[in-house]
Formats: structure tokens, C-alpha cells, sequence
């Protein structure tokens, strides 16, 4: 069972609106570290929103929030943070290794310790061979892993990981969760977002989102045992149902 | 933050190195605008400032001189009378607000009508002859006045004393707009560049994610500007070798300064084209955005004519185009020979140039993450 410590994340009230678009209608929230936890919603739940509030690369209309006990704009603790976008966000007219080498100086990584982290997780992430390739040549699943190794280069505490499995085949997927659970075992934050409910059941912990509200926040366990639905796909729905009584 | 300045550039460098057809660009492009610019260009001029000092004592009451001025028509020359005498003329050519003087001696008149003399009648032309459109305007002009004063035509009657302060009149088109198409071919790579740079990485989601690590604003605009100064540097190299070699182009100053003066130019460049690229949503949007730098930048700054050829109604946007100030001040430098001191107006409107680029592109590049 993965140890749980203070939190990596909270927040409280956060409202954030684009134009007469509420994106997030006063979410309040704490996630545990030392654990994988699933930001789970439809698409344009807010998921996206609150990473970026988190990152402080927007900023909210109101409420607070800390990310690993810095306030947000987090800047202090940005390089003990690994932020994978849902958009590719590598260069594709660099090779493998001199994106991960950017992200690597960025964080202030000596060349050294790059080029040893570059070997190990470009091993995790099945690309060894194509370290010297450039990133146009390669599949869109490499791709996806190319940037998910830019991610976990520095070893960050919190991982913010915005769909991080879309156009990943299921074999690889799942070395990508048992990578997951290795790092939670370290002491790690992975905070991961999907639409997927069978990806969500495999956290320690979920929020459900949607359209800008928290509805729910437990296990996957106590979720369905409160809900009594089968699975979290049919708990969802009866959340949604409740919420909009 | 040095580190992560250099990591922008370093990665910046490494997408030139890889992509061969841009690096291609980035050398065939500017030798095509010398060599095409060097065959083909000449040019007419308007309103060139010229000193007059007419001291001729005239016969009877009669001047030629008078008769000539009267004869130098359109506005090719703006004529001025000047009674500071010869020395404070000549000074003004010197320092760059005038182009020529003309002088016409006490006895003009009289030694022309006086045909038992042995003394010809001599005009003293004083030019500034590093632009060659406006010395062959000046005496073509005054040839054209002659012969039109001495209608029998033939050979004229007295002879034109030149006086070249800088320059000769060996000196080509292509010596005088050199300074200009270097200057130019660094505008249109950094400009370019630096636009379809930010918009591909705003496109790919890049901003966002190299906005969630330490990396700054301005530091991402310094690490881009460094990467494209080295680039422009190199251009410049090619650009200079090119009109050096092919062309002969004569460079009376120093190299080092006009290199100097092309980095500053270069970096505001790029500022620009990052808050342009603020301005497009995707490469081929940030292409629209070339003819509107490019074209006053051709046509307003002097490059290949001088300010005088400008319309004056629309020079006052020549004071507002930077390329106006690199182009005088590598103009300056190459073929007048001037130093720090002489082009110090140039370079301080370029820095500032740049301070205020840079600074609108750090912020420019902050909103769009």
C-alpha cells in the first residue's frame, strides 16, 4: 500500500471563467502524496483548467491554492514538478535527446545527470534505440513517450500528467502503471487526468469533475460502494444525476 | 537563469542544424538579393540639399551664374544659397547634411564672356561622393543647366573642379546600397524566423509546457535572440564575402563596427517577430506579416536610394522604420569610414530599438502561453 503523507495539491474555492464560460465553478480539493490520483471528467470538465491554475500558467478568478506547500504561481517548486500537456509539446526537429536535454537544463540538471537519466527512462519508455532519432521521423505513440520521458527526466516529486495514455497501445500502458506505482512507492505524486473509467479505477484515489464542480473524492472502492453502481463508468453517471437534481 | 537562457539557444541552434533546406535558405537567399541587387538596380533622386555660394561679381550686371541656377530644373537638387563661405560649406558636406557644394568663383562671368582670356571659368563642385546617384544627379544636372545656357552645345565652356569628400567617382551602386542589402537580408532572416519560430511553438503547445518549468519570459526571448544573432552573424558573413568577392565592394571603415551594428539591428529584428507572431494563430498567417515589414523597409529606408529619393510627404515614416538607422549607419561606416562617435545617433536609436522590442516580446510571449 503506497504511504500517504501532507498533501501535494490543495485548493480552495477556485473559480475560473472565460469569458461568460465557467470553467471551474469553486473547486476545493486536496490530494495526498505518495499516491496516484485520477482526475476524472468528460471533456471540458475543467481537468486542464486546474492543472494549468496549479502550474500557474493562468490564474484564477478567485480561491487559493498550494502546490507542494508553495502558493500558486508555484514558482519555487516548478522544477520539482513534471508537467506533461495533452498536446504533444515535443520539437519534432529535435532528436529524442536534445528535447529531453532542453527540459533537463531547464529544471538546472548538469549535463552529466542528463545524460544518465536520458539511458534510463527512454528504457522505461521503450525509445533506447531512437535516442539519436528525430522526433519527426518517429510514430505518434513514440512521440507520446518521448514526451512523457521529457516528464519524468528530473525524477519530480508531483507529476502532472494531463491524458497521458492516449494513442499508447495497452501493453505499454500498463508498464507505464507499474512504472506509476513504482514511484508512488518512492514517495511520489502522480496526478493523472483521463476520461477513461477502466485507466481511473487503477488510482489509489479520484476526483470526479464536471462542468467545473467536484463532485466526488474517495477511492474507486468507496466511490462504487457509495454510488452501488458496478463500475465507476455507471457511478459517474448516477453522481452526474444527483448533482443536477 | 544564464543556464536556461543558454539551454533556448542551444536548442534553437540544434532546429537550424537539422533542418538542411532553412540553413539553405538562410545563405542562398541574401547572395541572391546581392547579386541580384548588384546587377540591376540604379535610381533617380529628389531634393538633394546642395550649398550654393555665388560670389561671381557677374559683367555689367549680367551673371551666367544666375542664368545657370535658373537652369537647374525639376526637383533633383534643393538648392540652397549659402553665405557661411567655402570652408563652413565644405564642413557641412562632411558631416553628412549636405551633398555638394557648388561655388562659383568672383571672375565667372567675366572670364567666360571674356574670350581673349586664357583663364577658363571654373565651377567648384564639392560632393559627397559615397553615393553615386546623387553625384552623377548633382553634375549631370549642371552639365544639362550648361547646355541649355550655351545653346551653340558642343564642348561646355568652363570645367567642373570635383572635390570628392568621401568616396570617388569610381564609386558604383553596388559600393553605395552594399551597407543597405546586407542590413536588409538581416531583417527579413530575423524577422522571418523569429515569427514562424513562436508561432510553431505556440501551435505544438511548446509555450505552455516550457512556461511550467523555471523558464521566464524574457528569458526565453534572450535565449531565441542569441541563437538568431548567431545565425544573422553568419548570414552577414555570407552576405559581406559575397558583395566583397563578387562585386568588389570597397569598405573604407571598419568591419567590426558594421558587424556590431547588424547584431544590434538583428535583435530588435526578432523582437518584432515574436510580437507579430502574438498577432498570427499559425505559420502561414505569420507569412502575411513579410510583405508588411519588407516592403517599407525596401522602399522607405535609403537602402537603395537615399532619404532624398522619398517622397518628402512620406519621410517622416522613414524616421520611424529601424532599417533607416541600421542602413545610414552601415552606410556611414563602410564607405565614409566613420566611427562609434559619428554613427553614436544610429546605434542608441538601435539599442533602444531593441530594449523596446525585447521587452514588448517578453510580454507578448507571456500571454500567449
Amino acid at each position: 500500500m503506497p504511504r500517504e503523507g501532507g498533501p501535494a495539491v490543495t485548493c480552495d474555492g477556485l473559480v475560473k471563467r472565460f469569458g461568460d464560460v465557467e470553467a471551474l465553478a469553486g473547486v476545493s480539493l486536496d490530494i495526498p502524496s505518495g499516491i496516484t490520483f485520477g482526475l476524472l471528467g468528460p471533456n471540458g470538465a475543467g481537468k486542464t483548467t486546474l492543472l494549468r491554475i496549479w502550474l500557474g500558467l493562468t490564474a484564477p478568478n478567485s480561491g487559493t491554492a498550494k502546490v507542494l506547500g508553495s502558493n500558486i504561481p508555484p514558482r519555487s517548486v516548478l522544477p520539482r514538478i513534471g508537467y506533461m500537456p495533452q498536446d504533444l509539446a515535443v520539437y519534432l526537429d529535435l532528436t529524442v535527446e536534445e528535447n529531453l536535454a532542453l527540459f533537463g537544463r531547464l529544471v538546472g540538471m548538469e549535463d552529466d545527470a542528463i545524460d544518465a537519466r536520458t539511458d534510463e527512462v527512454l528504457g522505461l519508455v521503450d525509445l533506447s534505440g531512437r535516442r539519436k532519432s528525430l522526433v519527426s521521423t518517429l510514430s505518434g505513440g513514440m512521440r507520446r513517450r518521448t514526451s512523457l520521458a521529457a516528464t519524468l527526466l528530473h525524477d519530480p516529486d508531483l507529476l502532472l500528467l494531463d491524458e497521458p495514455t492516449v494513442g499508447v497501445d495497452p501493453e505499454l500502458r500498463a508498464s507505464f502503471w507499474t512504472y506509476f506505482k513504482q514511484l508512488t512507492a518512492r514517495g511520489k505524486t502522480v496526478l493523472i487526468t483521463t476520461h477513461y473509467m477502466e485507466e481511473a479505477s487503477r488510482c489509489d484515489m479520484v476526483a470526479l469533475v464536471h462542468r467545473g464542480r467536484l463532485l466526488a473524492r474517495d477511492t474507486p472502492a468507496a466511490i462504487k460502494d457509495h454510488t452501488g453502481a458496478a463500475n465507476l463508468d455507471d457511478a459517474f453517471l448516477a453522481l452526474v444525476r444527483e448533482a443536477s437534481l | 537563469m544564464l543556464s536556461r537562457v543558454l539551454a533556448v539557444t542551444r536548442k534553437t541552434l540544434s532546429q537550424f542544424r537539422h533542418d538542411r533546406r532553412t540553413v539553405g535558405f538562410i545563405i542562398v537567399m541574401p547572395l541572391l538579393m546581392v547579386v541580384v541587387f548588384g546587377y540591376t538596380f540604379g535610381g533617380e533622386v529628389h531634393n538633394v540639399r546642395t550649398l550654393v555660394i555665388n560670389e561671381d561679381a557677374g559683367f555689367l550686371g549680367f551673371r551666367v551664374s544666375d542664368r545657370l541656377l535658373e537652369n537647374i530644373t525639376e526637383d533633383t537638387l534643393a538648392l540652397e544659397t549659402w553665405t557661411q563661405g567655402p570652408a563652413a560649406a565644405r564642413a557641412e558636406v562632411v558631416a553628412g547634411r549636405a551633398w555638394a557644394v557648388l561655388a562659383f568663383p568672383a571672375n565667372f562671368t567675366e572670364n567666360l564672356l571674356n574670350t581673349n582670356l586664357s583663364d577658363t571659368s571654373t565651377v567648384d563642385v564639392v560632393l559627397d561622393g559615397s553615393s553615386p546617384t546623387i553625384v552623377s544627379a548633382v553634375l549631370g544636372k549642371l552639365r544639362a543647366a550648361a547646355e541649355r545656357v550655351f545653346a551653340a552645345g558642343g564642348v561646355a565652356p568652363f570645367s567642373l573642379e570635383r572635390d570628392f569628400v568621401y568616396g570617388s567617382d569610381g564609386t558604383r551602386f553596388i559600393d553605395s546600397f552594399a551597407p543597405g542589402v546586407v542590413a536588409l537580408a538581416v531583417l527579413m532572416v530575423t524577422t522571418i524566423f523569429s515569427v514562424i519560430m513562436v508561432v510553431r511553438e505556440k501551435a505544438g503547445g511548446m509555450l505552455e509546457r516550457l512556461f511550467a518549468t523555471p523558464l521566464r519570459p524574457f528569458e526565453l526571448v534572450l535565449g531565441l535572440a542569441l541563437a538568431l544573432a548567431v545565425i544573422a552573424f553568419l548570414q552577414s558573413v555570407v552576405v559581406l564575402g559575397a558583395a566583397l568577392l563578387l562585386f568588389q565592394v570597397k569598405v573604407v571603415g571598419n568591419l567590426g563596427l558594421a558587424f556590431a551594428i547588424l547584431l544590434l539591428f538583428g535583435i530588435g529584428n526578432q523582437g518584432l517577430g515574436i510580437m507579430l507572431s502574438a498577432a498570427a494563430k499559425n505559420e502561414l498567417q505569420a507569412i502575411q506579416f513579410v510583405p508588411l515589414i519588407l516592403f517599407p523597409s525596401l522602399l522607405l529606408t535609403g537602402v537603395f536610394f537615399p532619404l532624398e529619393a522619398i517622397p518628402s510627404g512620406l519621410r517622416p515614416l522613414s524616421y520611424v522604420v529601424p532599417l533607416t538607422y541600421a542602413s545610414d549607419a552601415l552606410h556611414s561606416v563602410m564607405l565614409r569610414g566613420w566611427g562609434v562617435v559619428e554613427v553614436g545617433l544610429d546605434i542608441l536609436i538601435l539599442i533602444f530599438y531593441d530594449a523596446l522590442m525585447l521587452l514588448g516580446a517578453a510580454v507578448f510571449v507571456r500571454r500567449q502561453a
